[in-house]
This record gives C-alpha cells, structure tokens and sequence, in this order.
C-alpha cells in the first residue's frame, strides 16, 4: 500500500514555471543550430530596429512639448500597434507554439493557473520586447507634458497595453483555430478571415494618407475616439493626466484592464476544446462520395486530367489545397489581401472621399504596378510549399516522384485556385475604373508576374523549407519559424519582382503600344518562366529530396 | 553488387546526427524470399538504417542494393521494386482510404483499372471497406497501419520494408496482417520489418538481425541465433541493461 501512503500537498505552480519552460526550450532549439541562432539574430536586430523607432516617434511630442500630437501618436500609433497584434498573426505570421498548449491537457492545473501561465511564457519573445521598447517612448512624452504623475500613469497603461496585445494575439488565433477544426463552423471562419485580412487593406492606405495630410489636426476626434477603445484606452490615459482629466486616466485603466480579462477568459474557453481536441475523437467525422477509387481522387473539374504520376500528385494538391485547414487559411488571406490591395491601389481616392468621384485619373503606369504587385502576391503562399505536406512528402520520395513532376504537377494544383481569381481581380477592377481595354494588358501582366512567382517560390519551397508544427492550430510556428517566415517571404517578393522586371520596364518605357503588346508577351512569358523554373526546380529536388524531408520534419 | 540471391543488401551504413551517431555501420544481407527480422531496442537505430535502404535520408556512408539496384546511383529502378510502410511518418491523411491507395498506385505508374481493382479488394480483405470514404486523419492507429500496408502492397513489389507493422495493432488486425505477410514471402516475395516483439519475430521470421546501439549485434536464420535458449534471453543478453528493480522504487 506504498502509493496510497502520504499525500502531501503539491506544490503550487506560478508563472515562473512557465517562463522557465519557455527559457529551456529555446535554449535547446538553439543547440548546434547555428542557422536558426543567426535567424534568431536577425529577428532580435529587426525588433531593436522598429522598437527605437517605435520609441523615438512617441517620445517625439514630448520633446516637442505638444500635446495634440501626443495624443494623435498615443491613440492612433497604438491602437495600429494593437490592431496589428490582433489581425497580423491570423493573416501573416502565425503565433509562436514554443509552449504548446495541448501538452499540458494532462496535468492537474487549473485553467486559470495554466491561462497566466500561458501568458507569461508569451511575453518572453522579441514581438513582445519590441512593442514595450517602442510603447516605453509615451511615458517619456507624458512625463515631459505632464510631470511624474503622468508618466507614472502612462508606465501602468503602458503595461497593460502590452498583456492586451499579447492576450489580444493569442485568444484571436486560438478562437480561429477552434473554428477551422469544426466541420460546421470552419466556413465561417474562412470568412471572417477573408475579412480580417481585408482589414489590413484599409488600414495601411489610412496610415499612409495620415502621414502624408498636412493638416493632421483633423484626425484628433478619430484619436479621442480611438483612445476610449481597449485598442487606445491605455496609450492614452496618462495623457489624460496631462490634459487635467483626471477622471479619465483610470476610466482608461479599468477599460483596459476589464478587456485584458474578457479575453483571457475567452482564450481559456477555447483553449480547453483545443487541448481536449487533440486527444480525443473529434465529433464530425468527414465522409468522401463512395466510387471507383482513381475516380474519388480526381475532382469533378479535374476529370480530364491523365491518370498518372503527374495527374495523382495534381489531384492530391487540389484537393489538399482546400481540406488541410491550414493551407486554406493562407491560400484565403493572401487572396483577398490581393484583392484589396489592388482595390486600395486604383480607387483608394474614392473610397476615402478625398476626391470627388468624377475627378479618379486611372493611370495605366499604377494600374499596372498593382498588378504586378498582385501576381507576385499570389504565388507567395507556395513558398513553404513542403512544410505543410511535413513527413507525408516521404510517400512521394519512396515512390520516386521526379522532381520535375512533382514541382510542375504542385504549381498547377495552385494555378488552379489562384489564377482564375487574380484574373478576375484583373477584370473587375479594369472594368470598375472605367478602362475596359486595359483589361488585356493586365492579363498579360498578371499571367507573367503570377508565373514568375511560381517559379521563384518553388525555388524557395525546395531551398529555405521549414517544419511545422504537427498540432491542429493552423496558426501555430515553431520557434523562430516566425522569422524564417518573414524572411522568406521577402526573399519570394524580391526573387519574383526581380523576374518580373521585363514586365515593369514595359509598363513604364513601352507607352501606349504596351497595352496591348503586354498580353501576348505576358502569356509566353509567365508560361515560359512556370515551365522553365519546374525544370530548374525540378532537378534541384531530385538531388535534394532526402535532405528537403529532414529539413521540414518537425523535431520531436 | 549485383547478386539475384539477395533482395536487400546493405553494406557500411552509417548516419551521424548532430555528431551523435545513430546508425555505425551496418552491412546486411537479406536473401531473396526470407522473412528477415530486425530486432532492437527503442533508439537502436532500425528506423534510421530502414530510411537509409530506401532512400529516405542521405547515409554519411555506406551503400545499398535492392535486387541489385543502388538505391542512391540507381533509385528509379530500385524504387520500383519496394514497398515500403514507414513507422512515425505521416499519411497524406487528408484523403479517405480510398483515394490514397488511388494516389499511391497512380505515383507508382499503375494501370488506372488495376489499381481500382486491387484497391477495392485491399480494402476489403483489411476490413477497411467501410472506412473508404472516411478521411484517413480520422482512422485509428491501427487503420493507419492497415492502410499504410495496403498502399505498400498495391503494386505488388519484390521487397516489402516494414518499419514496426505490429505497433498500434489489435490482436485480430496482427493475425490478418501476419496471413498476408506470410502468403506474400510463400509467393515468392522478401519482407523485411523492425520490431522489438520477441513473440512476433520468433512466429514469423526465417531470419534475425539484432541491432543495438547503432551495429549489427546478431545476424543469421532464427535458428542460428536463438540456438537452444529463447530469442528474449538472446535479445536481453545482447543489448544487455537491467530486466529487475531493486530496493529502489519504494513508494510504489
């Protein structure tokens, strides 16, 4: 009866648990991993870079003892900041999985312990560091403005915007999650993506107009509104010290506070079915039509497509394009991205109400950029196109895949969800700017960009793969992944504009010949760059395969 | 090495990660129409050396054969000659059973008619019929190696690369899977899988190598091996470690 002898009262756990574990687990992915030090590094450099401006441009009105401005800087600057915090991750970069929730589904801990705790090893991480840095500049303002009392106020509302935005991050993708993993909901929740990423949009064209409006005055009623949010209350409060609203500055606070607690309390509902639904059976079980095995495989629209190696892997990539929840959830941001990018581009004046509607001047030159800009976009999601298959692409290795197939077969599957849609975005907005025959050169323009960016990106997916985590998050990276991501990313945007150069020295040089000279040299162009880069590509991963496996098979 | 007797041949094989070794050197030779065993215990290094003889990871050095084929100067012909079931890989699990036997007979260059037929009859004959249409990421851990045993099989390969069949499976899923197994070696096919299941190996296998520690420990025929004892007090003696608690453990 040894086992049932003494029981002792366990130990509380506290949030320095947590850390702790977060330290440790860092510390051993960095062991003999020199590229992922240096990528570390680099991520530590960029943070330092945007935190010391971050915190120059709040300190900046105090310097220049202005309060207006301060509170312009406080309410917008970080209400963008929060709001960056709550749609970037969905759409962009992922949140850092280093301490993953669902391993904790067995320890007896309290859901309020294991929330806090949760919270606490997020914080840990250059996002975090840099946004306190960049935010760390308001204290320093209020403190000029309005003496120590202000600044003081200002460090707590500093604070607390920090928890908010770290909880803002993780109860927003952690609820997203939970919604791509049900059958039922998971269509609404590529919706609401779909509209998250198309906030974006709006948002960057607003900050641009804002900086650029010489009488910026006219924004602080936005700010006065925007500081009574969650998203501004607490970069604003110690403001209100210094305007002498001394009532406000912990209205503010409580705000703040009270929202950070809202979303804890919404993270820890859904991080309960998160952990319980790795372990368990989910309830919604996907059925396929029964049917001849080969024809099950084939889409209905595919049904043309020879039976072969070419035509399986084709098969299979559409399909996964759309059944894997997490390569639907960037295949959807980064489509309607594209798709309110070029809308922001070419009508933004309207939308905005700067300019009266009849006085839009589309030019071909900006018409063109955006498309560019769009066909480049679009192939981006194929750039850690291995990472998502993880060790299942062994069954193609074993099964001895070329590599040409493979790739050609891969950058197919994506055409087919992605190039019908950049076309039609090429239509409708040549349509809706009144320019129906420029319709032409933007089809030339988007087919030539869209397969140069096949072309770089699967050059990409081959040579800077990563692992992803095996869990059911979709938003979920490994450490440093983040930055990996990031990095990557840019390097794809670069290698595909640099390909596309043709095309942009046409649209600038070629005068008004380009508008239709651009559709045939478009179409040979960006076919011949998809064809000639499966190739490359290709032979690339017929020498690589066995080391591109090891690279995106996640450590365990 | 090109020898018709031997369906596996592995000479020198050896892997490094991170300058730990995994596997030291392995040489092997299966001959053709065993049922060759590989013992070990957990992190011997049977999964690294079986994802070296297919192809799957670079060795640091060494070779292998198949059917005389090198699998790194020669894969496409090598790989046509194997099936494999890999052990902690995924399945592309987000297509039903059905259309992933589909998607492995077509990679392998089948008959779109042949491949419908022998998928249908797998599933059947697996009992997996019912669960065709169900998403293999909704399966079972002992479907997922049903399933993943049905795609090894499906184009009747000369060799079968078995990496731990008998994990995760139920006592009736095991006979089913040791019937096929052995019908397939009684057709003239070679199986080669890793297993630490002393009872397994002693039920099915012609021949035994024992791994530990990244080297060849034991090889021959079963008989060889195990001589007059059992193949449990072979194994335990050749991997060695303790089998008994002492004094610790009190509290238990």
């Amino acid at each position: 009866m040894a086992v049932t002898a003494a029981v002792t009262a366990p130990r509380p756990v506290s949030p320095r648990h947590f850390v702790r574990l977060k330290l440790r687990i860092l510390g051993n992915g960095f062991r003999g991993q020199t590229a992922r030090v240096l990528l570390f590094v680099a991520g530590v450099l960029g943070g330092l870079f945007y935190a010391v401006a971050g915190f120059l441009g709040s300190a900046l009105p105090g310097l220049a003892d202005n309060a207006d401005a301060a509170l312009l800087v406080a309410a917008l600057g970080g209400g963008v900041l929060a709001l960056s915090w709550t749609l970037l991750p969905l759409v962009f970069f992922g949140v850092d999985e280093t301490v993953d929730p669902s391993r904790f589904a067995l320890l007896p801990l309290r859901r309020s312990t294991l929330v806090i705790g949760l919270l606490t090893a997020a914080l840990i991480g250059v996002p975090a560091a840099a946004t306190l840095i960049a935010t760390a500049g308001l204290v320093f303002s209020a403190g000029a403005l309005g003496g120590p009392g202000a600044a003081l106020v200002q460090a707590v509302g500093v604070l607390l915007g920090l928890l908010f935005c770290v909880a803002v991050s993780r109860a927003v993708t952690s609820a997203f999650a939970t919604l791509l993993r049900s059958r039922r909901t998971r269509d609404l929740a590529a919706v609401l993506l779909a509209v998250a990423a198309a906030l974006i949009g709006p948002l960057q064209i607003a900050l641009n107009r804002a900086s650029t409006d010489t009488d910026w005055r006219r924004f602080l009623s936005l700010a006065e509104i925007v500081g009574w949010t969650p998203f501004g209350a607490p970069y604003t409060a110690g403001l209100e010290v210094v305007s002498g609203r001394y009532w406000a500055a912990p209205a503010k606070l409580v705000i703040s506070a009270a929202a950070i607690v809202a979303l804890l309390w919404w993270w820890s509902r859904t991080l309960e079915s998160a952990m319980v639904g790795t372990a368990s059976v989910r309830k919604t079980v996907q059925r396929t039509t029964p049917g001849a095995p080969v024809a099950l495989l084939f889409p209905k629209a595919l049904g043309w497509v020879r039976r072969d190696q070419f035509g399986a892997v084709l098969a299979r990539e559409v399909r996964y394009w759309w059944r894997d929840a997490r390569r639907r959830a960037n295949l959807i941001t980064f489509a309607v991205a594209a798709l309110f990018v070029s809308a922001m581009v070419n009508f933004g004046d309207v939308i905005w109400g700067t300019e009266p509607t009849s006085d839009v001047s589309a030019s071909p030159v900006t018409f063109a950029l955006s498309m560019i800009f769009i066909g480049t976009l679009g192939a981006l999601t194929l750039a850690n196109q291995f990472g998502f298959d993880g060790t299942a692409y062994a069954a193609d290795i074993v099964a001895g895949v070329p590599g040409r197939v493979e790739i050609a077969a891969r950058a197919g599957a994506f055409a087919v969800y992605v190039l019908p849609l950049v076309l039609v975005i090429g239509v409708i907005v040549g349509f809706l700017i009144g320019e129906p025959g420029w319709i032409p050169m933007a089809v030339g323009t988007l087919v030539a960009t869209f397969g140069c960016g096949l072309a770089a990106n699967s050059m990409l997916s081959v040579v800077g793969a990563y692992a992803l985590p095996e869990t059911s998050n979709p938003f979920a990276l490994n450490t440093g992944a983040g930055m990996a991501r990031g990095l990557l990313s840019v390097v794809a945007m670069l290698a595909s504009l640099v390909l596309a150069i043709p095309m942009l020295l046409g649209a600038l040089f070629a005068g008004d010949a380009w508008l239709w000279l651009a559709m045939p040299i478009g179409l040979v162009y960006g076919v011949g760059a998809a064809w000639l880069g499966s190739v490359i590509v290709g032979d690339v991963l017929e020498r690589r395969a066995p080391e591109l496996l090891l690279t995106i098979t996640p450590r365990r | 090495m090109k020898d018709d007797r031997f369906a596996l041949v592995l000479r020198g094989l050896a892997k490094s990660f991170d300058g730990k070794v995994a596997v030291g050197g392995v040489d092997l030779d299966v001959p053709a129409g065993s049922f060759y065993g590989l013992l070990g215990p957990n992190g011997a290094g049977k999964t690294t050396t079986l994802s070296m003889a297919v192809g799957l990871l670079r060795p640091d050095h060494g070779q292998a054969w198949v059917l005389g084929h090198d699998i790194w100067a020669d894969p496409i012909q090598a790989k046509r000659l194997f099936g494999v079931l890999p052990d902690g890989v995924r399945l592309f699990d987000r297509l039903s059973g059905a259309e992933l036997l589909a998607y492995h007979g077509l990679l392998r260059g089948m008959d779109p008619a042949v491949v419908d037929q022998r998928a249908q009859e797998l599933l059947d004959v697996l009992a997996l019929a019912d669960a065709g249409q169900t998403l293999v990421v909704d399966y079972s851990a002992g479907m997922k190696k049903k399933i993943g045993l049905a795609c090894a099989l499906l184009h009747a390969p000369r060799l079968l690369v078995l990496d731990e069949p008998f994990e995760a499976v139920d006592p009736v899923a095991a006979a089913l899977i040791r019937d096929i197994l052995q019908r397939y070696v009684v057709g003239g096919g070679t199986v080669i899988f890793s297993s630490h299941v002393m009872e397994v190996v002693e039920r099915l296998c012609s021949h035994v190598a024992i791994l530990a520690g990244g080297v060849i420990k034991r090889v021959g025929t079963l008989a060889d091996v195990r001589g007059e004892r059992s193949l449990e007090d072979v194994f335990v003696e050749v991997v060695g470690g303790r089998t008994a608690t002492g004094e610790e453990l009190a509290w238990l």
